[in-house]
């Protein structure tokens, strides 16, 4: 049974999410605040996480920012808000997905179901590891090197470079990318801009002049040696 | 008509002065001028005339049968003067002029035959020219004809030097009136860019209130408008995205609770079981309106402008609603539009909704590219729109009232008000006409779509 953690300060939603995702069968706790959700991680850590972004307190987005600092757990941001700049923000400080309420359940453990596919389907032949230059990304390893060195990604990030880099060279629109990593059918393009920008952070040597994950105007984006 | 513009009016002004007050001069001038040229050219005339009398004078007494003809040509008149002398009802000139006789009017004639002296300027052969009468003894008169022809040259010179320094005048004059309301226009000038700056959203353009003394109020007071706009502006602001939150954070706690009785209708009695589908049904339809009444309320948004493939996207709103994706044809040079992927999803989606809730489906949609303006059109068959329909399809909460609708009183009349906010976001329109065929035609025109 897959655990998630709600971190929700206003109680009637904590209670309704808690009540309708135990209905679909996940092990649901509640925390009504950000320390609260921080230490209810560290003591029995869910398998995904759904947070608020308006919280006394720690905030939303540093709540997400602390998280990331020690695990790779898929974070959903559910938020009244939905403008540009807070749905940009909280994908930086490492949310995998952005639903602005109110979210229909249907819709969110669909979007649940899709980030926590911890196995990807990988044929009965083993896959090497896929190389790009000092770029080392190993589909069935989960595991990314740089220089040798692994790199720390989230899951929803090494999915999406597992995309890239089974299709050398090749580009990759947004919506196919939206389509494949997050199983989304129109989805916000943002979405990926910002977790394309994540992985440059952490596999690029200058982020900001791209060798390996270069974007194609108008197009998209491929995974080049 | 339109009116002339401020700055067009003062050079005309400027100019108007200037020619009336230089042409005013140069009449003036000119008459002048030529008063005192011809009073000059008289005298000169006149002495000349009085000279010459004297010769004859002395040429006919001196014997008892003078050749008159003789004394005449022996007087020193030049070019222009000639010398006509009436001796005993006889005439004698200096020079074999015909005609000459006819110049000496016979007023002039009569005046000198009662033996005064008189000057007359007349006209001779178009020639302005001087005709001096001096009774000589024993009732002869001698006749002094003077040609102006060379004044008249000058007059003319002096007319034609006048007119142009005139108008020189006026175009400096109108100049200066360019130059005048310019400079004063120049205050005004950054009035209007400030306001264009507002318009186009820069809330932060100002006028600087220390810059033109006589404009200092209407700085302070454009400020203050501005200062006023802006927080009017931002009050607004905040009321949406607190009327967002406020309307949303129940919906949630709703949309959870209901979809928990949902999963139980089936254990409920049939009366609890109505009850909880009635509220599901309402809540999803509640939903719709509240996203669209925030959608709504946000009209100063932008369109966030990507490059994006309309063709699929528009097969794919299609797909979501079970509509056939073959409906969809595409022309122009580039099925990669610049627009905001959002709206225009949410636009073909209304447009979709509402051809099936009023028009039976849509049956076709093209999507066309041509320079930089992209259309989107939908087409049904069903009754069409009615002309009373028409001019307020696109405003908030109007419903149909065509007989074939059977959407029931599902929508709440925004949808074609959201088409609408979108293609005025993309600085577009959105319209309806009737399809040749019959059924309803809805285009919408975006502009800036090359990518």
């Amino acid at each position: 049974m897959s655990a998630v953690l709600v971190i929700e300060d206003d109680d009637r939603i904590r209670l309704s999410l808690v009540l309708a995702l135990e209905d679909e069968g996940y092990a649901v706790s509640g925390a009504s605040t950000a320390e609260e959700g921080l230490a209810s991680q560290r003591s029995r850590p869910a398998d995904t996480v759904l947070v608020d972004l308006m919280l006394p307190g720690i905030d939303g987005f540093e709540c997400i920012r602390q998280l990331r600092r020690t695990d790779d757990v898929p974070i959903v941001v559910i938020s009244a808000r939905d403008d540009t700049q807070d749905i940009v923000e909280a994908l930086e400080a490492g949310a995998d997905d952005y639903l602005v309420k109110p979210v229909a359940i249907k819709e969110l453990t669909a979007r649940l179901r899709a980030l926590s596919r911890r196995a990807r389907t990988i044929g009965t032949d083993p896959v090497p590891a896929l190389r790009f230059g000092d770029l080392e990304v190993s589909p069935e390893a989960g595991e990314v090197r740089l220089h040798g060195a692994p790199v720390p990604v989230t899951r929803t990030e090494f999915q999406l470079l597992c995309e890239l880099a089974e299709h050398p060279g090749r580009v990759l629109s947004r919506q196919q990318l939206l389509r494949r990593v997050w199983q989304y059918e129109g989805g916000d393009e943002r979405l990926v801009d910002v977790h394309i920008g994540r992985l440059r952070q952490k596999i690029e040597d200058d982020s900001g002049s791209p060798r390996h994950l270069v974007t194609v105007r108008g197009l998209g984006y491929k995974l080049q040696r | 008509m339109r009116r002339a513009g401020l700055r067009v009016r003062v050079t005309a002004g400027f100019a108007a002065g200037a020619l009336t007050l230089s042409a005013l001069m140069a009449l003036v001038s000119y008459q002048i001028t030529r008063g005192s040229l011809l009073n000059e050219r008289e005298g000169t005339a006149v002495r000349a005339a009085y000279y010459d009398a004297a010769v004859v004078r002395a040429g006919l007494g001196s014997v008892a049968q003078p050749d008159v003809a003789a004394v005449l040509s022996s007087l020193d008149t030049g070019e222009n003067r000639r010398a006509v002398l009436q001796r005993g009802g006889a005439w004698y000139a200096s020079k074999a002029d015909s005609g000459l006789r006819e110049t000496i009017p016979a007023a002039l004639q009569q005046t000198a035959g009662g033996g005064r002296a008189a000057v007359q300027r007349v006209r001779a052969d178009g020639v302005p020219t001087l005709v001096v009468a001096l009774p000589l003894a024993d009732g002869d008169v001698f006749y002094e004809v003077d040609s102006l022809q060379e004044l008249q040259h000058t007059l003319g010179v002096l007319t034609l030097v006048l007119t142009l320094v005139a108008l020189g005048t006026a175009a400096i004059g109108a100049a200066l009136g360019w130059y005048a309301a310019r400079y004063v226009l120049r205050p005004l000038t950054r009035v209007v860019d400030a306001a264009e700056g507002i318009a186009a959203g820069r809330s932060d353009a100002r006028l600087d209130p220390g810059g033109e003394p006589e404009l200092a109020r209407l700085s302070t007071s454009f400020n203050h408008m501005v200062d006023e706009l802006s927080a009017r502006n931002e009050r607004d602001r905040r009321f949406a995205a607190d009327v967002s939150h406020e309307l949303r954070s129940p919906l949630q706690t709703l949309a959870a609770a209901a979809s928990v009785l949902d999963k139980r209708r089936p254990q409920m009695d049939p009366r609890s079981a109505t009850a909880a589908g009635l509220v599901t049904d309402e809540l999803s339809r509640f939903q719709g309106l509240v996203n669209d009444l925030l959608e709504l309320a946000r009209s100063d948004r932008s369109a966030d402008r990507a490059p994006v493939d309309v063709a699929e996207l528009a097969r794919q709103v299609c797909r979501e609603r079970h509509t056939g994706a073959d409906i969809v044809a595409v022309a122009g040079p580039s099925e990669v539009w610049l627009v905001d992927r959002r709206r225009i999803a949410q636009l073909l989606g209304n447009l979709l909704d509402n051809a099936e809730a009023y028009g039976g489906g849509a049956t076709a949609i093209r999507l066309t590219l041509d320079e930089d303006r992209g259309t989107l059109e939908v087409d049904d068959e069903g009754p069409g729109v009615s002309p009373d329909d028409k001019p307020v399809i696109f405003d908030r909460f109007v419903r149909g009232r065509s007989a074939g609708a059977r959407a029931g009183g599902d929508g709440a009349g925004l949808g074609l008000a959201l088409v609408a906010q979108h293609a005025a976001a993309h600085g577009g329109t959105a319209t309806v006409l009737d399809r040749p065929g019959g059924g309803a035609r809805f285009r919408v025109e975006l502009v800036g779509c090359r990518p």
